[in-house]
């Protein structure tokens, strides 16, 4: 049963006077945010240096031009979801 | 052999549309993929863990040659991968990828949205709480999916620890706010939804309340205001 119009507004004023220690917990159970600042761009994920981890140049691109070849499995964290079926 | 301008520019052009000159044209064409699937990478932190770098440079690889950037900020490419990937993942047996794409996305908006301070509800009235309308947070988001969403993120982090993540724990539903995301239940997950829609506090209050019978206002209501989910009222 929905409660009365007097008791959501009572809740409702109540939630604006937590503690301090209540709101930083609030805080704190968000997850997933970011500590620093995320700075990318041009000058960081297209650094200019044209050698890449795999080759130098255009050594894989004719690799990355075949959508339909796939070579890689996921191997990462999926291994950890249950449920998930990976195809090797 | 010098070519002019107008000449090496008409030559460029013949290149990129597969005219002679593949080799030359090839290391632009790999630069762009690389730099974009890097970028992608770092935008979707969580399915790049889950499917390992091999496989997210592949399917960054796909995305890319359909997708361009079409704006020159790389933290603003890769809107529709989420998209993308719920298209391509049947083949590959993870159902979920799509919306851990959509949450690394929701995060990425989030923390890239402008931050003005937060709703300042001290010494308003219950009467006049209750017919408040509030606006959530710039780049705030409401995701809702048929998985553990939270727990597949969580077990995906550097460090996480061992365990599995049973699937059929979901669905979820995750509120993503500047300062992170948190987890919601079907009554705050309607609160907030309703409050998305314009609804005043009480009408939001109500649907929490006939979602799930015994849903926590007041608790749900701090949290929120804890996690600076309001924007600043208008006047």
């Amino acid at each position: 049963m929905t409660p009365t119009r007097i008791a959501i507004a009572a809740a409702l004023a109540s939630a604006l006077t937590l503690p301090a220690v209540a709101q930083a917990q609030a805080q704190a159970q968000a997850q997933g945010r970011m500590p620093v600042e995320k700075c990318f761009g041009v000058s960081k994920a297209g650094q200019n240096d044209c050698q890449t981890d795999t080759s130098s140049c255009a050594g894989t691109s004719k690799k990355d031009n075949q959508p339909d070849a796939w070579i890689a499995v996921p191997k990462g964290t999926c291994q950890k979801i249950v449920g998930g079926v990976v195809k090797g | 052999m010098t070519l002019a301008l107008r000449e090496w520019q008409a030559a460029f052009v013949a290149d990129l549309a597969g005219g002679g000159g593949e080799a030359r044209l090839a290391i632009h064409r790999h630069h762009i993929q690389r730099s974009l699937a890097k970028a992608l990478a770092m935008t979707f932190p969580t399915v790049h863990a889950l499917v390992g770098a091999d496989f997210f440079r592949q399917i960054a690889g796909i995305f890319v040659t359909r997708e361009l950037p079409t704006q020159p900020v790389l933290a603003e490419y890769g809107a529709q991968f989420a998209d993308f990937l719920a298209a391509e993942e049947a083949m590959h047996g993870l159902p979920y990828l799509a919306d851990v794409a959509r949450l690394d996305w929701a995060l990425n908006v989030a923390f890239y949205s402008p931050r003005p301070s937060a709703a300042d509800l001290t010494g308003l009235s219950p009467e006049v709480l209750l017919s408040k309308v509030l606006t959530l947070a710039p780049g705030a988001e409401l995701i809702r999916s048929r998985y553990p969403l939270d727990r597949i993120w969580t077990a995906s982090q550097p460090g996480a620890a061992e365990g599995e993540v049973d699937l059929a724990k979901g669905p979820t539903c995750l509120l993503v706010l500047p300062a992170g995301f948190v987890r919601l239940d079907e009554g705050e997950a309607a609160f907030v939804a309703s409050i998305a829609e314009g609804h005043t506090l009480e009408a939001a209050a109500v649907a929490g309340f006939t979602a799930e019978s015994n849903f926590g206002l007041a608790g749900c209501f701090g949290r929120l205001l804890g996690c600076e989910a309001f924007a600043a009222l208008q006047q």
